[in-house]
This record gives C-alpha cells, sequence and structure tokens, in this order.
C-alpha cells in the first residue's frame, strides 16, 4: 500500500529539520581529522595515482567548486590536469635556494595525495549519510552541502592553497584551477596565457579576449 | 695529487670568468687556459624546458644541483655554485652605473672615490664592449648624461601593453621613464641565441635568449679554446718560497674521484664572486702573509658592499593584464644625479606590472565561501583596477667594518672555515637613513597621485641586493687590495676580478659594471 503523502504545509519544516540534521551528520563525518579516524586507511601507502574512483569523484568536486561557465570540457581538463599533477608529484626534489637567502629550501615532502584517501573516503561517507553510495553518486545540488562541509571543517579553509598541500581536498583542487593561467585568463576574460613561451610581437596590445 | 700546468688558471667559474676568458682566447688564442668551478657544468639544455615548467608546477629548483651542499655562508644571498654562477638565475638586467659613481667623494663627500685612473670615457668604452658581448637590448636613456658612444647592440625589447600605461600613469609625476635594458635577445642570432619569447621565467630562459655564462663556457670548448675542471674546489693559492708570486693554485674534486689537484700557472686570476674571491685569500694565509694572501692592507674582505631599496606597491585605476611580461621593467636614471643643495640621496626607480593581492578569493568580504561562477565574479570586481610594483635601488656606503671574515665554527666536509658576511653601512649613511626614507615616501605619494593611485606600505629590503666588494680597487696599497686593473698590490701575478673589486655598489644592478670592468682587466692581464 501506497503511504499517505506529507501535509504539505509540514513539508518546509520537516525539511529543513531534516537538512539541518543531515548537514550536522556530514560536518561530523569532517569535524575529526580523517587520518585519526579512518586508520585503516592512514597506514595504507600512499598512492602514486589517483584511483578511477577517485577521479570520478574529482569531476563531481569540479562541477560544484569550478565555474558552470567554463563548460564540462574545461571542467574535465582541469580534473584530468589535477590528476597528471600528482602523478608527476617527486618527493625528495631539489627546491633549490631563494634569492636573498643563505639557506637552501628543504627538499620536496611527501606527495599531497598521501592524505587524499581519508578525504574521498569522507566524502563518500557523508554521501552515505544522505542515502547515496558515493559522493560521485550524489545529484549536483546535493554536493554543494558537502562540498561546504569540508571546506568548513574541522577549520575553515580560508584561502586557495597556491599548491596542492594534501591538507584540503577541495581546497588543493580549487587552488590548482583558479591559480593556474587558465584560471587567470578566466577572470581577465583575456589570452594572457602567463606560463607560456610567446611571441614578443602583439604584446604591446591587450591580449586577445579569452578563447573558449 | 694530479698536477695541471697552463698560462693562466682562472678560479671561479661565473659570468666573470666567462667574459674573462672569452676576451682572454680572442687576445691571447696561444695561451692554455684553465678555468676551475666548484659546482657542476648544466650544460643539458635540452631539459631546460622540462626544468621550468617542473619550477612553475611544483616549485623545484630551476637548475637542480646548482649549489654545493655545504659550501655556505652566512650573510650570503645567493647559493649558486655551478658553472654559469648566480648568473644563471639572472634576470638579465644591464643597468650601467653613473659617472657619478667613480667620484663620489669629491662630489658629494660621501664614501670613496674609485681610482683615478680609470675615467668615464675609459669604463663607457668598456660598458660598450661588455653590452655587445653579452648582448643587450636597449633603449636609450632622454638624459644628456647618459649619453653613450655607441648605440645598443640590439633594439630594446617590445614595451608591453602594461608597461605602456605604467609609463602614461608614472610620467604623470613629472618624471622621465623608459624601459631597462636587458641581455635578452630581441633579434634572432645574435650570439648564437634565438629571440626573446616572453616566457616570463627569466631566471631559467628555456630558448635561451636571454644571456646566460654557460652558453660561453660551451662555445670555448667546443672551439677547444679552454679547459674547464667543474666539481674542482680551490682551497688554498701557494705562495712561492722567496718572491710574492703565486705559483700554484690546490683543488680537491668534490665528487671525490680525484686525488688534490694542483694547478701551476704564470698567472692566477680569482672570478669567484664578492664572497668566494675573499675567502679563498683569506684560506691561503701563510706564515708570510699571516692575513691572507694579497692582505698586507688588511683590507681584504673589508667594505662589503651593495645597495638598499625602498618599494611598494600602488593601486591604480588601470587595466593591467599581469602575465604579459612581468620581469620587463621602466626605469629613470633622473635620481642618479644628486643636487648638492639637498639631501644626498641617489637612487634608481623602478615600475614593474604587478597582480599581487588581485588572485582568487575562497571567501568574501563577509566570510561566506565562493565556489564556482560566483567565485569569479567576485574576482572580477577585484580585476577592474590594476597594480605597479615601485622599488628604488639607493646607494648606501659601506663601512671598513662591513666585513666577510672565517668562521671558525663553521667548516665545509674539507675542514676549510666558512665565511660569515656581516653588512654595515657607514655612520654617513646612518645619519640620512631617516631623510631618505622621507625622500621616498614623499616621491612613491607623488607618483600615486596620478590615477587616482593607492599606494600600499613602503618597505626596505632586508639584505644588500647586488652585493660587492671584499677586495676593493684603489691606487694606495694602504687601503685597497687591487690596482683599478685587478692586479692585486702584493703579487704581481695574483688578479682579482669582478664584483669585489668595487669600492661602492653604487644605486642600481651591478652586473653589467663589474663585467666591464672584468674586461677592462683582461686586456690588462693579456699584456
Amino acid at each position: 500500500m501506497r503511504r499517505p503523502k506529507r501535509s504539505s504545509v509540514n513539508r518546509p519544516i520537516i525539511r529543513a529539520v531534516q537538512r539541518r540534521t543531515v548537514l550536522q551528520s556530514i560536518a561530523g563525518l569532517f569535524a575529526v581529522r580523517p587520518f585519526a579516524r579512518l586508520r585503516g586507511l592512514s597506514q595504507t601507502p600512499a598512492p602514486a595515482n589517483l584511483t578511477n574512483e577517485n577521479i570520478r569523484a574529482l569531476r563531481a568536486i569540479a562541477d560544484v567548486v569550478l565555474p558552470a561557465s567554463i563548460g564540462a570540457g574545461a571542467r574535465d581538463r582541469a580534473v584530468a590536469g589535477f590528476v597528471t599533477w600528482i602523478r608527476n608529484y617527486k618527493e625528495g626534489a631539489d627546491r633549490g635556494h631563494g634569492y636573498g637567502s643563505a639557506t637552501l629550501a628543504a627538499p620536496s615532502g611527501p606527495s599531497p595525495a598521501a592524505r587524499y584517501p581519508a578525504q574521498f573516503a569522507a566524502l563518500d561517507k557523508a554521501a552515505e549519510a544522505l542515502g547515496i553510495a558515493s559522493f560521485a553518486g550524489l545529484p549536483l545540488e546535493r554536493r554543494r552541502p558537502v562540498i561546504e562541509a569540508a571546506l568548513n571543517t574541522p577549520q575553515a579553509v580560508m584561502r586557495l592553497p597556491a599548491r596542492p598541500t594534501g591538507a584540503n581536498l577541495v581546497a588543493d583542487f580549487m587552488g590548482f584551477y583558479f591559480n593556474s593561467a587558465d584560471g587567470f585568463n578566466l577572470a581577465y576574460n583575456a589570452a594572457i596565457d602567463r606560463d607560456a613561451c610567446r611571441s614578443l610581437e602583439g604584446s604591446d596590445r591587450a591580449p586577445e579576449p579569452r578563447r573558449t | 695529487m694530479a698536477r695541471h700546468e697552463c698560462d693562466v688558471v682562472i678560479i671561479g667559474g661565473g659570468i666573470t670568468a666567462a667574459m674573462v676568458s672569452q676576451k682572454l682566447a680572442e687576445l691571447r688564442p696561444a695561451w692554455k687556459v684553465i678555468v676551475v668551478e666548484a659546482g657542476k657544468r648544466l650544460f643539458d639544455v635540452e631539459n631546460r624546458f622540462s626544468y621550468r615548467q617542473r619550477s612553475l608546477d611544483y616549485g623545484e629548483n630551476q637548475w637542480p644541483g646548482d649549489f654545493v651542499a655545504d659550501q655556505g655562508a652566512r650573510g650570503l644571498i645567493s647559493r649558486t655554485m655551478a658553472v654559469g654562477g648566480s648568473a644563471l638565475h639572472w634576470g638579465g638586467v644591464c643597468n650601467r652605473f653613473s659617472e657619478e659613481d667613480l667620484r663620489m667623494k669629491s662630489l658629494y663627500g660621501v664614501g670613496v672615490d674609485w681610482p683615478l685612473d680609470l675615467d668615464w670615457t675609459d669604463l663607457e668604452k668598456h660598458y660598450c664592449e661588455a653590452e655587445r658581448r653579452l648582448g643587450v637590448s636597449g633603449e636609450d636613456s632622454p638624459l644628456p648624461e647618459d649619453k653613450r658612444s655607441e648605440p645598443y647592440p640590439m633594439p630594446a625589447m617590445t614595451k608591453s601593453f602594461n608597461l605602456i600605461q605604467l609609463e602614461s600613469w608614472a610620467e604623470k609625476s613629472g618624471i622621465p621613464f623608459w624601459t631597462t635594458p636587458q641581455a635578452k635577445n630581441t633579434v634572432d642570432g645574435y650570439g648564437g641565441r634565438g629571440k626573446c619569447r616572453r616566457c616570463n621565467t627569466c631566471e631559467i630562459c628555456p630558448t635561451g635568449a636571454r644571456y646566460s655564462p654557460d652558453w660561453t663556457f660551451k662555445q670555448l670548448l667546443e672551439g677547444k679554446k679552454i679547459e674547464l675542471h667543474d666539481q674542482s674546489i680551490v682551497r688554498k693559492l701557494v705562495l712561492d718560497d722567496t718572491t710574492t708570486r703565486i705559483v700554484a693554485a690546490r683543488a680537491a674534486k668534490e665528487d671525490g674521484t680525484d686525488d688534490d689537484v694542483e694547478y701551476r700557472a704564470r698567472t692566477f686570476v680569482v672570478t669567484s664572486g664578492y664572497c668566494w674571491s675573499s675567502h679563498l685569500l683569506l684560506l691561503s694565509a701563510n706564515s708570510r702573509f699571516p692575513n691572507g694572501l694579497a692582505n698586507s692592507s688588511d683590507h681584504v674582505g673589508r667594505y662589503m658592499n651593495g645597495h638598499l631599496a625602498y618599494q611598494t606597491t600602488i593601486d591604480l585605476d588601470l587595466k593591467i593584464y599581469p602575465g604579459m611580461n612581468e620581469q620587463h621593467s621602466l626605469i629613470s636614471r633622473q635620481f642618479f644625479r644628486c643636487r648638492t643643495d639637498r639631501p644626498y640621496v641617489r637612487h634608481d626607480l623602478r615600475v614593474w606590472e604587478n597582480g599581487g593581492g588581485r588572485g582568487p578569493q575562497l571567501r568574501d568580504a563577509g566570510g561566506r565561501l565562493l565556489l564556482g561562477d560566483a567565485l569569479v565574479a567576485d574576482w572580477r570586481t577585484r580585476l577592474t583596477r590594476g597594480t605597479a610594483r615601485v622599488r628604488g635601488y639607493y646607494a648606501v656606503e659601506p663601512d671598513k667594518e662591513s666585513r666577510l671574515t672565517l668562521d671558525p665554527a663553521a667548516k665545509n666536509k674539507w675542514g676549510d672555515p666558512l665565511p660569515v658576511i656581516q653588512h654595515r653601512v657607514d655612520q654617513a649613511t646612518q645619519l640620512r637613513a631617516s631623510a631618505t626614507r622621507e625622500h621616498f615616501q614623499t616621491l612613491f605619494a607623488d607618483l600615486a597621485k596620478a590615477n587616482d593611485g593607492r599606494m600600499a606600505n613602503v618597505s626596505n629590503l632586508s639584505y644588500q641586493d647586488h652585493p660587492g666588494g671584499g677586495c676593493r680597487m684603489g691606487t694606495d696599497p694602504a687601503t685597497s687590495v687591487v690596482t683599478s686593473e685587478g692586479r692585486t698590490h702584493d703579487h704581481e701575478n695574483l688578479w682579482v676580478v669582478g664584483s669585489p673589486t668595487l669600492p661602492t655598489g653604487g644605486c642600481t644592478n651591478g652586473t653589467l659594471t663589474f663585467v666591464a670592468l672584468a674586461l677592462r682587466s683582461t686586456t690588462a692581464i693579456a699584456r
């Protein structure tokens, strides 16, 4: 027998209560440092590459945190770029010495990717709390509160990192895109192409509009 | 111990060594010249795009392995120790000093005059030679005092859209600006190198458009003009038993593949830069020169110099696109000449495009998260205006106690004490410090006035940039280490060439000046 419909009068209140409860439970998943909570994962060796599941989750993150206006193709390219960055990361690399300093920089540390499995798992747990098996399976509008929780707990992320650090997967991915030459081209709506080797010719004119 | 015999041994493999060995090979093609460098040769040009990319992507060293791990010094501002030296990372700026730099004591009563046998006409001639050898592109100064005897070897680099905007703003202050000369190719093929492709990473130029000493060394090696012994650290110069001539330079192999190496030569030229030149002379002390070679005056390691800078950013009602050509700048030399009826301050003035403070933000002013298109919309509200970075390098005179000394508490793997550098300005410089700051505050504020400019805080550089000194040149052996040509007063066959010989650090980048002096020295060495 079909269950009777809920009163439409009560629906907004119920939704508000349910939403608050779900958000609290989602926040709880990110509230404890993932390594401490997901002990089993933290003992696994750091992955050199992201898994296919991770990449699906990244695409789902990209749909929320990258501009819709750049289109799915550009978002996919951003994900692919991030995956390549992770794959090509070198631990212990020579990081040189800054001008004005007498000291050598410490070699590069462990891959930021070592800290991602627990964070991917927390996203999936948050989706499970919403009744969906994985974060990537969540409808777009239900991903946003999960992403916001991930950026607000345990401490609110205030700035986008210049390069991925591992501290916060979502912020790392956002920083990777928005701080890139593509990100700046988008913001200025101009083909500045900061990191490209370009001809001197024409540089006395304003850059052409951004290519889409 | 392996032994090498040659006519000239050049100790140090940086830009000075490249210029000296190139010119020596032309003037004395029959001479056998060996260049000995402590660091590695990084000649893998084919990998430079890849190094550049990894530097951009991961913050890795653009010149992997360009240092010797245990060869550092407190007070150093660059750890580069490789064939090419600090100029591997060079931005390529080729400003000249001005005539005033040679006669500071006579004109302004500050610092010291450079040796009288070195006049501006002589130095200017060598500036032209340095510009030809490095391949400098530039735009003539509109100031008559900056008159040149030869045109720049290459036309000036295209002024970017950003610099055009900034120039029109900056000149509203009444100060003339033009573009900074640079050792970067603006035509294809100059010196066998390509034309600048505006890669925006001059600290590693992947195309070779920016001059780098490794190009000169490669050309000399291909022509069999010199021998280059890298990873060989010269630890001591050896004095003849009875005369004051140097007979040998003793080196150790950094890679541990060999025993010690001895270089015997008629002439020894130290081109190890402002730090390691004085260091080697001090390390080479013996019973007859207990304070170090070339140091009977006790001036080796003294009068370490450079210049300081005030800088700020100015927010402007201008459309700027950061990243078009970030390392190209505008310059004014108007303040190289200080009026004698005003408080003394000499400086250059530079303007760059700047993107600082205009990056993406994760949260709005109220702390709310910004995602997707909302983030971009917020970002764009901050891009309607532009930013100029403004800096003035100003002259400071070194105190006698501005020194490089040996630090007995810090030793390298060979047991040699490492140097420590402590810059100290003289009393006159200290006394005018507040007036200098006030001058820059007023100047930057005047610049900001146009285009609704808003000036950020003015800050001072925390270290002396473009350092030199330690073996200053002079005519009096009691107060200097070398002659104006770089020959040490104490040893007829020992020369110190390049930045250590500068008595004062001027008020703009020093590379072109010490290269010009090194070329002048080379003529004398070849005699």
